[in-house]
């Protein structure tokens, strides 16, 4: 039993007697320690942080709160919180961005700030995976595994792309390649560089599991500024398949091409 | 009698108040959650939470400068004893 019961036709939600037990039993537990300022600070924090998230629920899911038959008392998965805190932790995951995942799966974690899981490849400890990657990123992958016997043999085979046919790669790019204005032929390829190097602007991509993560705390704004991140961080991987294409087309030019713009900042130097 | 400077005087001489924490915590357990602290609310409940954390310090401050304090002998028997 949630403990709440839904009265009419209206659905408004009337508190029932395992709601209004547990309420009680909530007072009773906060009675016994209330003399203790500390405690008190303690209980104001999670009150005021249990009803900024009801604000945000009922801002940015207004037809699921209306509907919601979850408690406002009774803990949830996530034992710091309520149902209904919880409901919408579950409504951010589904709806917006993954926020139970990877981190976030213990009972007793605190959520009032949250970190995102990194969705890009990690350059400093992942191995590099050549079933698992799209051959583009791995084109992109080979400024930073120049010395890399693999990554060459993997081209070699798969494309007949030898080292020697390519331009000497230079250490680092060109200052143009991180240049925000493009042309559409150079576009690709920054954000391709870009994307292998982390240096996308978008949270999604840059962050990796080496480094401390960064903390967001709930707000409308952090939300939703999230989720439209999100979504392109997901349209870039999207963008290599057509790289990839061009890629099954033409690998010697492509990866001319590549490597000159990451020497000069400039397709055909 | 001690002088007016003296520790014991001093903490006589300060207000007796309850830490607004508590005062406040007491009002939002009993309330009904479903309704919503209103924007107001919450920003007075953040004030509270900090006027009521400045105080949990000071008096630990104070708890701590107290517990250093070298004994000393009074002129006056308490009265008890």
């Amino acid at each position: 039993m949630t403990g709440v019961a839904v009265a009419g036709q209206n659905r408004r939600h009337t508190s029932y007697f395992g709601d209004r037990l547990i309420r009680s039993l909530e007072y009773l537990r906060f009675k016994a320690r209330s003399h203790n300022a500390a405690f008190a600070c303690e209980t104001v924090s999670r009150v005021v942080s249990e009803q900024t998230k009801y604000h945000l629920y009922m801002d940015m899911f207004p037809m699921e709160w209306k509907r919601s038959t979850t408690s406002l008392y009774k803990a949830g998965h996530f034992k710091a919180y309520s149902e209904r805190t919880n409901e919408f932790f579950q409504l951010v995951n589904d709806q917006c961005f993954p926020l139970l995942e990877y981190w976030h799966d213990e009972p007793d974690l605190e959520l009032d700030r949250f970190a995102i899981p990194p969705m890009n490849f990690d350059l400093c400890c992942e191995e590099v995976d050549f079933s698992g990657l799209r051959v583009s990123y791995l084109a992109g992958l080979m400024f930073y595994f120049v010395e890399d016997d693999e990554i060459w043999t993997f081209f070699s085979e798969k494309y007949g792309i030898e080292r020697k046919t390519l331009p000497a790669i230079k250490a680092s790019p060109h200052a143009r390649v991180w240049q925000e204005k493009q042309n559409a032929e150079t576009k690709p390829y920054s954000n391709l560089i870009r994307l292998v190097d982390h240096s996308t602007g978008n949270p999604w991509l840059d962050v990796t599991h080496c480094q401390y993560p960064e903390f967001f705390e709930w707000s409308k704004e952090t939300v939703d500024w999230l989720t439209e991140k999100y979504r392109a961080a997901n349209q870039s991987f999207r963008s290599l398949e057509d790289l990839d294409e061009r890629i099954e087309e033409d690998a010697q030019k492509f990866m001319f091409e590549l490597v000159s713009f990451w020497n000069t900042g400039k397709i055909n130097p | 009698m001690p002088g007016d400077d003296s520790s014991l005087e001093l903490l006589r001489a300060e207000d007796e108040r309850i830490n607004p924490a508590i005062i406040l915590a007491d009002r939002l357990v009993r309330r009904d959650a479903e309704r919503l602290l209103t924007v107001d609310e919450v920003a007075e409940a953040e004030k509270v939470l900090g006027i009521g954390t400045q105080e949990i310090e000071a008096i630990e401050f104070h708890r701590k400068a107290f517990l250093k304090t070298p004994a000393s002998a009074i002129n006056y028997v308490p009265i008890g004893f």
